[in-house]
C-alpha cells in the first residue's frame, strides 16, 4: 500500500495508481519546483552571480558526486541489508574504466567526431563497475554481518590500493596519475570545462540514478530486496532466490557507484588512486547514517555533509589569519576528520533516525494538523 | 441530473431504471468500488449489468419466480446490491436482515417472509441458514459469495454465487431475451422490498414498498439536495436500513454516483475518509463518535496545536450561531471563518472524510444540539432527516440555509404533513408503503385514506418546520409534575468524550437520574495517563476515579439546566447497551420500557436515601447467541451541589 499521506478523496483503482510516484497534487507541485530549482533556477543564480557564484556550483556537483555514491550504499545498506566498507572501489572502477577508455581506446573518428567517446564511456564504466561490484559480492552468498563488512573491506584494498596503484596506474608508464589534459571530455560539441557544464552532466546523471533507484525500489525486485533485509530466511522460505536477489543488488549498486567516478573524472585534471580512499568508503556510510532512510536519506545526507565542510572551511580561513591558529589551516584535514566523527556520533545520539527521518516528522505535523495522531 | 434522461414515472421499475442506465453509462463509467487488497476494485455500469443479469437468471434456473421472496444477509458488499438488483429484475422481492440478528430474529423473519432463497455473505450467514432450515419449510437454496470456510460444505442446496452465474449463463444462451422479458413485465406498482422494522415494541413487521414507493422518494430528496453521476457514496451502513437503501438504491440509480464498499465493517471509517463521499446519510450515533473522537484527539494535541484549534472552533461557533439564526454574516466574519477554514477546519474535514462533503444527513434518532452546532462549526451541511420505513425512507427533511437544530425540517416535495388532535404526525405523499406483509390488522392502524400514522407526536412550529416531540420520551414529569426532558439530557451528556451511552431516569419519581456506559477506549486511554490499573470494562467503569470523572461531565451538563432537570445521582454500567440485549434498537434507539424491567433493581436503588451500592444478577448475550449470567455490584454516587 501507498505510504504517501493522501488528502480525503484521493483514492487508488489499481497498483499502478499505489505505486506511482507523484500520488498527490501537492507532492506533483513540490517535485516540479525541485526540478525547476535544480535544472533551471541554481545554474540561472549562479551565472548571474546572484546569491551563488561558480565556487557553489562546485560544491553542488561535490554534493551531487557524494549523493550518487551514496545512493548505491543506500542500497546495499538500507534496502538489502548488505554492509559495505569498500564502495570507493567500484567509484575508483567506474573513473578508471571512464579515464581509460577515453584516453586510450581506439575509438573510430565518427564516435570522436560526434563526441561520444565520454558519454559511451560513462555507460561502459557504469557497467563495468557493476560486475566487479558482484565479483566481491559473491561472498554474500555466504557470509553475512561483519564477516561481509570484512570482504567488501577487501574489495576496496585489492582494487585500490593493489590493482588500480600497482598495475593500472603504469599503463603507459607515467608513473601514478593520469592527466587529462582540457579538451579531452566532449559531449556531443561541448568540452565538459565550466563548472556550469559538470554541473548538468552531474543533475541529469543523478536524475537518472534517482529514476533507476525509485522505480526498482518500487517492483517485485525492490520488494525483494526488502524481504531480504527484514528476515533472509523467511526470505528465502517465500522463494526469493536470495543469492541472486543479493549480486542484482551488488550489481545496480556498482553501477550507480560507476556513474559517479565516470562523472568525477570530468572534475579532475588528472586521475590517481587517491582519490579514492578507504576513507571514502567510510564516509559514504556516514553519509547515510546522517541522511536516514530512503533516497532523499542519501541526498539530504550527501547535502549536509557536503555543506559542514564547506562552512568549517569558510570558518577556518579567516581564524587562521591570527598567527596563534595558522596551524588550523595546516591541519585541515584532520580538522575535517575530527567534525565527521563528531557529526557521525552526534547524530547517533540525537536523531538515529537520519534527517529523512526529520524531515518525515515535520511533514506528519502538518499532515496530522490540528491533531498529534 | 437523472431527469435529462430517465423520467421516474409510476410505470417504470427500478429493474428498468438499472437497465437504462446502465445502457447509458456502460463501461465508461464506474458503477460501483470495492476496496479489496488495498486498491479500489471499480465495477463498471457493463460489469454491474453482466454480474446482475447472470445471477437473475441462475436464480430463475433454480427455480425463483415472481412474487418470490429473497432474504439476504451480509455486510456491504457489492454482491449484497447484486443479489438484491438481481432478485428485483426477476421480479421477486428482496428482504433484508441485519447482519447482527440473533438466531431467532432471522427464523421469524425467514419464517414469516416466506423466503425462498437466502443469500448470506460467508459461513457465518451459510451456518445460521443451516441452523433455521428446519424450522423454515419454505426456504429452498441458500447462495454464498466468499468462499472461506466453504470447502467442506457440499449440501445440495448451497450454491456459491460463481457457480449460480454460470446457472445464468447457461439458461442466457438458451434464452437470450428472457433477462429483459422479465425486467419489461414489471410494473412500478409492484412491490419491490419487503421491510422489517426495527420496532421498539413488538415482533417485527414487514413494510412492503413499491418501486414507485422508492422512485418517488429518491426523487423528491434529489430535486432538493441534487446529486450528480461524478459524485462518490460509501454504502457501509446495513442495507436493513431503509436509509442507506435509500441512498444506494433509490437515489444512487437515479443519479447514477458511485457506490463505494470498504474493506471491512472494522475499516469504514478509514474508508471513507479515503474516498472523501459527497453526500453521507448516517445514525446519529456515527456524527457522536466523529464529534467524541476529535474532542478526545484535541484533548492529546499539542498546545499551539490546541490553541489554533480554540480559535478556529471559537469563529465557528459564532458563524453557525448567526447562520441558525439567518442574521447576515457580517464582512469581517467572514474574513475569520476563512482564517479559519485556513488553519484548522480544512485540515480537520479532511480528517473526517468531509472535504467534499456538499450535504449530509442524520436520521432514525434523535441528534442533539451541541452535536449539530458542532458539525455547522465546521462549515459541514449537517441536516436532520425524518421519516420511516413505511415512507420510503424520508418525508421530512432540513433545506439549505434553513436548519433549526431542535426540528426535522419540512416536508419534501410531492409530502404533505398532518398534525392530529392528538399531535400524531401523520404524512401523505407517493412514497407511502401499500401496507404490512400478512398483517392486515397492523396496516388498518397505520394506513387510513392514504395517510401514514406514524405513531410519532409533533407539532409544526411557527416557521413551518416539523417538531417530532415524542411525550413518552421527550419530556416526562418528576413525581411534583416538575417536567424534564431526558432524551435532550441524554444526547447533552453525550457530548463528552468519556461517556458512550446515557440513560436519564425520573419519570414520575422525586428527581433525575442517569445511568451511564462509559466509552471504554477513551475513558481507558484516560486511565492508563492517570495510572489507573483495569483489565476490563467492568473492573474499568466501577473505578473511583472514574466515577468521579463522569461525575465531572454530569455536573458540567447540569450547569445550566433548570433545577428538576439536574441529575443528582448515576451509576456507571459495567457493560454498554448493546443491541444483542435487546436494550437498543438495531438502529440504536434505547427501548425505555424494556429497560426499565431489566435494570429494576438499579432504578429502585438510585432512589433510595440509604443505598450507596446496587447488587445486580443478570445474563447478558453475546453477538454468537452465548449467554452469560453477571453478578456484580454497582456504586452509586451522588452529583455535588445536593
Amino acid at each position: 500500500m501507498t505510504t504517501v499521506w493522501l488528502p480525503c478523496g484521493d483514492y487508488h483503482e489499481n497498483y499502478t495508481e499505489d505505486q506511482g510516484w507523484w500520488q498527490s497534487r501537492l507532492i506533483k507541485g513540490k517535485m516540479i519546483l525541485l526540478l525547476l530549482l535544480v535544472f533551471v533556477v541554481i545554474p540561472l543564480l549562479s551565472k548571474y552571480e546572484i546569491i551563488l557564484d561558480s565556487y557553489w556550483l562546485g560544491v553542488a556537483n561535490m554534493i551531487g558526486y557524494t549523493a550518487m555514491g551514496a545512493l548505491g550504499v543506500q542500497l546495499l545498506i538500507g534496502y538489502a541489508g548488505l554492509i559495505t566498507l569498500g564502495h570507493a572501489a567500484f567509484v575508483a572502477v567506474g573513473a578508471y574504466t571512464s579515464t581509460l577508455l577515453i584516453l586510450k581506446f581506439p575509438w573510430p573518428q565518427v564516435i570522436l567526431d560526434l563526441g561520444l567517446a565520454y558519454p559511451i564511456s560513462i555507460l561502459v564504466a557504469a557497467i563495468v563497475a557493476g560486475f566487479w561490484s558482484v565479483l566481491f559480492g559473491l561472498p554474500s552468498a555466504r557470509v553475512k554481518g561483519f564477516y561481509l563488512i570484512l570482504t567488501t573491506m577487501a574489495a576496496q584494498f585489492i582494487t585500490v590500493d593493489f590493482i588500480l596503484t600497482q598495475y593500472v596506474s603504469k599503463i603507459g608508464g607515467r608513473g601514478q596519475a593520469f592527466s587529462l589534459p582540457p579538451g579531452t571530455i566532449k559531449i556531443g560539441p561541448w568540452a565538459i570545462e565550466t563548472d556550469t557544464q559538470r554541473y548538468y552532466l552531474m543533475i541529469i546523471l543523478l536524475t537518472f540514478s534517482v529514476i533507476i533507484m525509485a522505480n526498482l525500489l518500487r517492483s517485485r525486485v525492490g520488494r525483494a530486496w526488502i524481504a531480504i533485509r527484514d528476515n533472509d530466511i523467511a526470505a528465502e522460505t517465500l522463494g526469493i532466490n536470495i543469492i541472486w536477489y543479493k549480486l542484482l543488488n551488488f550489481f545496480v549498486a556498482g553501477f550507480l557507484a560507476g556513474l559517479a567516478g565516470a562523472f568525477w573524472v570530468c572534475n579532475c585534471a588528472a586521475l590517481s588512486p587517491e582519490h579514492f580512499p578507504w576513507f571514502w568508503s567510510l564516509w559514504l556510510v556516514g553519509v547515510i547514517l546522517i541522511g536516514g532512510a530512503g533516497i532523499n536519506g542519501a541526498i539530504y545526507g550527501s547535502i549536509f555533509m557536503v555543506m559542514i565542510m564547506e562552512i568549517l572551511q569558510m570558518a577556518v580561513i579567516p581564524l587562521s589569519e591570527y598567527e596563534s591558529l595558522e596551524f588550523l589551516i595546516v591541519k585541515f584535514a584532520f580538522i575535517k576528520d575530527m567534525a565527521f566523527g563528531l557529526a557521525i556520533c552526534a547524530f547517533l545520539i540525537y536523531e538515529p533516525r537520519g534527517l529523512s527521518y526529520r524531515w518525515w516528522q515535520i511533514k506528519n505535523y502538518f499532515n496530522l494538523w490540528p491533531f498529534s495522531y | 441530473m437523472a431527469e435529462e434522461s430517465i423520467k421516474i414515472t409510476e410505470d417504470l421499475t427500478i429493474p428498468q431504471l438499472f437497465l437504462s442506465q446502465c445502457k447509458r453509462y456502460g463501461r465508461k463509467k464506474v458503477a460501483m468500488r470495492e476496496k479489496e487488497f488495498g486498491v479500489w476494485l471499480p465495477y463498471t455500469w457493463q460489469d454491474y449489468h453482466d454480474k446482475v443479469k447472470y445471477l437473475c437468471l441462475g436464480m430463475v434456473s433454480l427455480g425463483l419466480k415472481k412474487g418470490d421472496k429473497v432474504a439476504m444477509i451480509g455486510d456491504n458488499r457489492p454482491e449484497g446490491v447484486w443479489a438484491e438488483m438481481a432478485a428485483m429484475c426477476a421480479g421477486a422481492i428482496p428482504v433484508w436482515l441485519f447482519q447482527d440478528c440473533m438466531m431467532e430474529e432471522v427464523k421469524y423473519i425467514i419464517d414469516h417472509s416466506d423466503s425462498m432463497f437466502f443469500v448470506g455473505e460467508t459461513q457465518e450467514e451459510v451456518d445460521k441458514a443451516l441452523a433455521i432450515m428446519p424450522d423454515c419449510p419454505k426456504l429452498e437454496h441458500v447462495i454464498w459469495d466468499d468462499p472461506k470456510g466453504m470447502r467442506r460444505y457440499h449440501q445440495e442446496f448451497l450454491h456459491s454465487i460463481i457457480k449460480v452465474q454460470e446457472l445464468g449463463k447457461e439458461l442466457d444462451k438458451k434464452e437470450p431475451d428472457l433477462f429483459e422479458k422479465m425486467i419489461n413485465e414489471g410494473n412500478g406498482n409492484d412491490v419491490c422490498l419487503l421491510f422489517y422494522t426495527s420496532g421498539t415494541t413488538a415482533l417485527p413487521k414487514g413494510a412492503l414498498l413499491t418501486h414507485w414507493n422508492m422512485l418517488s422518494m429518491g426523487q423528491s430528496l434529489m430535486s432538493l439536495d441534487p446529486c450528480y453521476d461524478t459524485d462518490d457514496f460509501v454504502s457501509y451502513l446495513p442495507f436493513a436500513w431503509i436509509g442507506e437503501q435509500m441512498m444506494s438504491i433509490s437515489c444512487g440509480l437515479q443519479v447514477g454516483y458511485t457506490i463505494n464498499f470498504p474493506e471491512e465493517p472494522e475499516t469504514a471509517q478509514h474508508n471513507i475518509r479515503e474516498i472523501g463521499p459527497h453526500v453521507m446519510f448516517a445514525a446519529p450515533r456515527l456524527y457522536e463518535g466523529l464529534t467524541r473522537q476529535v474532542q478526545v484527539k484535541y484533548l492529546d494535541s499539542t498546545w499551539i496545536k490546541r490553541k489554533a484549534y480554540e480559535v478556529a472552533t471559537k469563529i465557528g461557533y459564532h458563524v453557525g450561531e448567526l447562520n441558525f439564526e439567518k442574521k447576515p454574516v457580517p464582512w469581517h466574519w467572514k474574513a475569520l471563518k476563512y482564517f479559519a477554514y485556513i488553519i484548522m477546519q480544512k485540515k480537520l474535514k479532511d480528517h473526517l472524510g468531509m472535504s467534499r462533503l456538499r450535504h449530509c444527513y442524520t436520521g432514525g434518532a434523535a441528534m442533539g444540539p451541541d452535536h449539530f452546532r458542532f458539525f455547522h462549526a465546521l462549515g459541514v451541511n449537517l441536516k436532520q432527516i425524518y421519516g420511516q420505513t413505511e415512507i420510503g425512507g424520508i418525508s421530512v427533511v432540513h433545506r439549505d440555509g434553513d436548519i433549526k437544530f431542535d426540528t426535522v425540517g419540512t416536508a419534501i416535495p410531492g409530502t404533505e404533513i398532518k398534525i392530529t388532535e392528538d399531535g400524531e404526525i401523520l404524512s401523505k405523499s407517493p412514497s407511502v408503503f401499500i401496507g404490512y406483509y400478512k398483517n392486515d390488522e397492523a396496516t388498518e392502524k397505520t394506513l387510513k385514506d392514504g395517510w401514514l400514522y406514524s405513531g410519532d407526536t409533533g407539532f409544526i412550529d411557527d416557521d413551518g418546520h416539523l417538531v417530532v416531540f415524542d411525550r413518552s420520551k421527550d419530556v416526562m414529569t418528576l413525581n411534583d409534575d416538575r417536567p424534564f426532558a431526558p432524551q435532550y439530557l441524554e444526547s447533552r451528556l453525550k457530548f463528552s468524550p468519556h461517556v458512550q451511552d446515557a440513560w436519564v431516569i425520573g419519570d414520575k419519581l422525586p428527581y433525575v437520574t442517569a445511568v451511564m456506559c462509559i466509552d471504554y477506549s477513551v475513558v481507558g486511554k484516560w486511565a492508563d495517563e492517570n495510572k489507573i490499573n483495569y483489565t476490563s470494562y467492568p473492573e474499568l467503569s466501577q473505578n473511583k476515579k472514574v466515577y468521579d470523572l463522569i461525575q465531572k461531565q454530569i455536573e458540567e451538563a447540569n450547569k445550566d439546566l433548570p433545577e428538576p432537570a439536574k441529575i443528582k445521582k448515576f451509576v456507571n454500567l459495567f457493560k454498554a447497551f448493546d443491541a444483542d440485549d435487546d436494550e437498543l434498537t438495531r438502529t440504536s434507539k434505547l427501548r425505555r420500557g424494556f429497560m426499565g424491567d431489566r435494570y429494576k433493581d438499579i432504578v429502585e436503588s438510585l432512589y433510595k436515601d440509604d443505598m450507596d451500592s446496587v447488587h445486580l444478577d443478570m445474563t447478558i448475550t453475546y453477538e454468537d447467541g452465548r449467554t452469560q449470567r453477571i453478578k456484580t455490584d454497582l456504586r452509586i454516587q451522588k452529583t455535588g451541589g445536593n
